[in-house]
């Protein structure tokens, strides 16, 4: 039961963020299925009277339901070139089209061909026909699509959290960053319920238009579109500047010190979108303006952005030049000076079995390499400067190799279900979980230090930003990283209070 | 008035329906299209309301080709029943009966006292019927709806597609008989689709015989009966000329004095004897006998021949014998049945005669 009683005092806690969820989790809901339902209805009643173009349309509509849906999130990405609530509701919207296209095209190809036939012999038009006796007999068949389709949508939203959609899926992403189960609850129970509640709804107006009136119909949805409609009544101020970060605590809690540094500085109106799933979805937000400016590594931008390798021993100072130029010329962005923490990858084993094998550096488990199994994050595994350059550099190539996300890893070398994991150096993981981490005795990790990364037009734009930003150049110790990054993964601090307390403790607000 | 001239349909896989059909169907007479399955009778009737369009031929009512009237204002004026009944299920009986005349712009006073006159008409009470579904309804009272749904909006022609082939014999021969008298009050021009030659001959005003998309004989039934054009008219009408030789089914009454629903059975006079029982499925429960019910095993079929029933008569004590299929009592045969088939079977040769 304690689980269920940290979900409740976690409710307590964030119940701003809680309600907040909801509503983008119930808005994106209902639109995608509004729209699912005023292409697939039509569309259905279209194909009952073409026979000969159903079967190819219905596949079609199939062949979408078939590809997964984080493939699908992830393919509207690339095809909109936007993230957030639009194209999650695109996906969504596709996603659901098949049940009702179905059950609609269904329901009206099997009314009764002799009650079709009293019809048209008693001189109904085709609409009418389709209005008085057609729809309201198919009604039940296009209730239960619909029904289908909802509850697909409501799980399925949970996911658009990964393309920064927001909804209850936020919860769900933190709680496994985190390895939290109380804020996959918070996140999990409600999308259950909630999609229960809206089945509820759709089962009573059934029951009460009865397969014959269209009234209560058309009520549920006119209801629904103006639950939909509501933001764009509400002012909806566009941010003047967006910063982005990457999934988890410290990206977080800088991004929001950015946040507050520049809100306290001038007077643009701030956002932080932070909760990207890889490098490569920050930076894509980032070529795609949906983001203004978002922190990222320095040894990230110079192998994985640039896809340049940084040479063994290379020293803080020559990483970060290489890359800021590297940015400049390939791509016309402003890389600013860097914080000093480095919160370089490192391979990081259980204490008491590193002791046992006497392990202390890379090189020591050269022996090992069939008894012992890593748990690498999916970047990790396929980054030069990750488990391509550990096979290449160490010459070191496991047997056996899981790939799990990055929350999940520091609970799996606990239980141990992996002996190895690629670790980062400022992680609050490495102490709470008294994990011993493995000297890169053959350099390989080239440092890595979070800089601002933003267009150069941004900059030119607001020069101020320069000064602003380079306030944090060789700020923050590792320590006091590890410390923040404690706060927030290990107390569940708030980011935007821990980033607001580091920079009021030290002087920046003087 | 409806004309058919040299009407012939052939479907899209070849199949030749209607051959060469010329017919003209007299205002107010009841006109049988009859034929094995497959004679293009079916085919035929839908062409009248074009639910089927001719591939060649021309059909005129009142003069006017099908083709120059409007087509939903023409359906509003033919009144179409169907085999399958069809009524609408999403609809109760008011708004089934109603459909015609809501499209015809009706005022919601005159839908609705056309609506209690329709169901009047065929007995279903307004007051209990009105807001019932169909599904609510048994057969008999469905098609019984499925009719005046037709009769609506008072339309000039009625065509019915083999309109009681699902429903139980006595169902059917109780809206037969109230087929006919609404015709002879009302007055409509009725085509009336069967494969049933009893029915036919019961009903029918005049006779179409079909046989693959031809007309083999059109006459009135006793035409048909006693001058049968050939051999195949004669076999499918069968033998009728020997009154002798009828099945008591024709005969019988379906509501007999002769007979008392069980639970009535306190309040019913003694006379006239015997009187027979049965529960509220029909089922046969015996005789009466001073209020007692009394086994009764006497008893005849509905196909049983007049000349054996009378001899069944003769050998026991009764004015009157039940009529039993399958356990239930589904009328009763008197001398008073048999005297009036005699006189009208007589009436119909002594027509030959003169």
């Amino acid at each position: 039961m304690g689980v269920f009683q940290e979900m409740l005092d976690l409710f307590q806690n964030r119940q701003n963020m809680f309600w907040t969820l909801l509503w983008e989790h119930i808005h994106m809901s209902l639109l995608a299925l509004l729209c699912a339902v005023f292409i697939s209805v039509p569309l259905g009643i279209y194909l009952s009277r073409k026979k000969r173009v159903a079967e190819p349309v219905i596949g079609a509509a199939a062949v979408l339901q078939t590809i997964p849906s984080l493939a699908l999130l992830g393919f509207m990405i690339l095809i909109l070139n936007e993230i957030g609530t639009f194209p999650a509701v695109v996906a969504l919207t596709a996603y659901a089209l098949l049940p009702i296209l179905r059950n609609t095209y269904t329901g009206i190809s099997e009314v009764d061909p002799a009650v079709k036939e009293a019809a048209t012999g008693m001189g109904m038009s085709s609409f009418r026909r389709l209005r008085k006796v057609e729809l309201p007999m198919a009604i039940p068949v296009i209730m239960a699509g619909i029904r289908t389709s909802m509850v697909l949508i409501v799980g399925t939203a949970t996911l658009a959290a990964l393309i920064s959609a927001g909804g209850l899926g936020d919860f769900i992403m933190t709680g496994i960053d985190r390895a939290d189960n109380a804020y996959i609850l918070l996140g999990a129970i409600p999308a259950a319920l909630l999609a229960l509640f809206f089945d509820f709804i759709l089962r009573v107006t059934e029951k009460t238009s009865k397969g014959k009136a269209l009234t209560p119909v058309a009520a549920v949805l006119g209801a629904a579109l103006l639950v939909v409609a509501l933001p764009l009544f509400s002012f909806n101020q566009k941010p003047d500047l967006v910063i982005g970060g990457k999934m988890g605590a410290e990206p977080e809690i800088i991004a929001n010190m950015y946040h507050h540094l520049i809100e306290n500085e001038t007077d643009l109106n701030v956002e932080v979108q932070s909760g990207f799933g890889s490098t490569a979805a920050a930076f894509n937000a980032l070529q795609v303006d949906e983001i203004d400016i978002y922190p990222e590594f320095t040894g990230t931008a110079l192998t994985a952005l640039l896809d340049q390798t940084a040479s063994p021993g290379s020293t803080e100072e020559e990483v970060y030049e290489r890359a800021a130029k590297g940015m400049a010329r390939e791509y016309n962005m402003a890389y600013l000076e860097p914080m000093q923490f480095n919160n370089t990858y490192a391979l990081a084993m259980r204490e008491k079995q590193a002791q046992k094998l006497g392990i202390e550096t890379i090189s020591d488990l050269g022996p090992y390499t069939d008894q012992l199994t890593p748990g690498f994050t999916f970047e990790f595994a396929n980054r030069q400067d990750g488990y391509l350059g550990i096979q290449e550099v160490y010459g070191l190539t496991f047997e056996n190799v899981e790939t799990m996300d990055a929350g999940l890893r520091a609970r799996a070398l606990e239980v141990g279900e992996v002996d190895i994991i690629d670790a980062y150096f400022t992680s609050a993981d490495i102490v709470e979980y008294n994990m011993r981490v493995l000297e890169d005795d053959k350099n390989l990790f080239p440092p890595y230090q979070g800089a601002p990364l933003m267009k150069q037009k941004t900059l030119e734009a607001h020069p101020e930003l320069e000064r602003i930003l380079n306030q944090l150049s060789g700020e923050i110790t590792n320590e006091e990283m590890q410390q923040m990054n404690y706060m927030v993964d290990y107390n569940d601090a708030d980011p935007s209070i821990v980033a607001r307390e580091y920079l009021t403790d030290n002087g920046f607000f003087d | 008035m409806i004309t058919f001239e040299s009407i012939t349909k052939t479907f899209p896989d070849g199949t030749k329906a209607v051959d060469d059909f010329t017919a003209e169907i007299k205002k107010g007479e009841l006109f049988v299209l009859i034929g094995p399955s497959g004679c293009g009778k079916t085919t035929t009737l839908k062409m009248i309301n074009r639910l089927i369009e001719p591939s060649s031929g021309s059909i005129r009512i009142e003069g006017a080709d099908l083709t120059r009237w409007n087509l939903q204002e023409l359906r509003w004026n033919i009144g179409y029943v169907l085999q399958q009944i069809a009524l609408f299920p999403t609809m109760t009986i008011e708004e089934n009966i109603a459909v015609v005349p809501e499209m015809r712009k009706w005022s919601k006073n005159q839908i609705s006292d056309r609506v209690d006159e329709l169901m009047n008409m065929v007995e279903l009470d307004p007051s209990v019927y009105r807001r019932r579904m169909p599904k609510e309804l048994s057969g008999g009272q469905q098609q019984r709806v499925g009719v005046v749904r037709a009769l609506a909006s008072d339309p000039d022609i009625l065509i019915m597609d083999e309109p009681f082939s699902a429903l139980d014999p006595i169902t059917r021969e109780q809206l037969q008989k109230d087929v006919k008298e609404l015709q002879s009050r009302i007055q409509k021009t009725i085509v009336f689709v069967t494969h049933d030659m009893d029915e036919a001959l019961a009903i029918g005003d005049r006779i179409c015989l079909m046989e693959s998309g031809r007309i083999v004989q059109t006459g009135t039934p006793h035409e048909l009966v006693h001058h049968p054009a050939d051999d195949f008219v004669r076999d499918f009408i069968g033998d009728r000329t020997n009154e002798w030789d009828t099945p008591v089914k024709k005969m019988m009454s379906c509501k007999s004095e002769h007979s008392v629903n069980v639970a009535d059975l306190p309040n019913s006079p003694l006379y006239p004897a015997p009187m027979y029982i049965f529960d509220s499925d029909y089922h046969f429960l015996g005789r009466s006998r001073e209020g007692e019910i009394e086994d009764h095993s006497v008893t005849v079929s509905p196909e049983t021949m007049l000349k054996k029933a009378v001899e069944y008569f003769e050998t026991s004590d009764v004015d009157a014998l039940p009529v039993i299929e399958n356990g239930k009592l589904i009328g009763v045969l008197s001398y008073k049945d048999i005297v009036r088939y005699m006189q009208q079977f007589h009436k119909e040769s002594g027509k030959e005669s003169v």
